[in-house]
């Protein structure tokens, strides 16, 4: 079966207090109006078994602007009878170029996470 | 002169009746903010500090300030002033990198974190490169 392009932009989760990748957490993809200075709700997504999640946004969609992928971190470990110190994670990025391929990880325990522009 | 007193008058004095960081007792919230791809502190970044109201949702400004040349910002919070409660950390991180004339892939970092024990310390530092950062809850 032919896999389904995963699209231009895609994230992985890493539970690094556990080691294992962080699965069924909810992510969601929200571009910022430069006009209106709100950001708008583009979709929502859970992370696989693998922690990835895939297929938050189009190629033509994708353009130039300002975006956040947020992370719903607080509701993940509550799901494991645990806290976490961050209640969500805001990744705030620029695109600057239409055929931008952008792969945003996050590692992240109950008290650290870190980001970076992956390929 | 109590610390409270100071910070009537400072917003007196500065405009848009914000208050800035400023010396007193030490913080029971800290920063640093480490420019990893340099190996140097974050220096002249500038940051702000809210939280959030628990019933309406809105963030109210607490503090706005600059990274000193160690990439420490003192005085963010009074402890009269450190309820518990939801609090973000914003940094202008792509204003940092401009000022060297370098882009970041970042506007800016946001770091949003539940704080249920005020009369513990937090240390909350920023480690940052043009195009990563990491944090975590420290001492």
């Amino acid at each position: 079966m032919a896999a389904a392009d995963s699209g231009p932009l895609t994230t992985h989760v890493l539970n690094t207090g556990d080691g294992v990748p962080a699965a069924q957490m909810s992510v969601s993809l929200h571009r910022l109006d430069s006009e209106m200075m709100i950001w708008s709700l583009l979709s929502v997504g859970t992370t696989n078994k693998d922690g990835r999640c895939s297929g938050l946004i189009g190629r033509e969609a994708f353009g130039p602007g300002m975006y956040k992928l947020r992370f719903e971190t607080g509701s993940y470990w509550e799901a494991l009878g645990q806290t976490c110190f961050y209640p969500y994670v805001e990744v705030v990025f620029s695109i600057m170029d239409q055929d931008q391929r952008l792969h945003l990880p996050l590692l992240m325990s109950q008290f650290s996470f870190s980001t970076y522009r992956g390929s | 002169m109590s610390v409270y007193r100071l910070q009537q008058l400072k917003g007196h004095i500065l405009p848009g009746n914000k208050f800035t960081a400023m010396a007193g007792p030490a913080s029971p919230l800290t920063t640093h903010v480490l420019n990893t791809a340099m190996g140097v502190p974050g220096a002249n970044i500038a940051l702000s500090l809210h939280r959030q109201d628990p019933s309406s949702s809105a963030w109210s400004l607490i503090t706005t300030g600059i990274t000193n040349a160690d990439g420490r910002c003192p005085g963010l919070i009074t402890t009269q002033m450190f309820t518990s409660g939801v609090y973000r950390l914003h940094f202008e991180t792509a204003q940092y990198w401009e000022s060297m004339g370098e882009t970041g892939f970042y506007p800016y970092v946001e770091i949003v974190f539940t704080i249920n024990d005020p009369a513990q310390k937090y240390h909350v530092p920023l480690l940052l490169s043009r195009f990563s950062y990491s944090t975590y809850r420290g001492s």
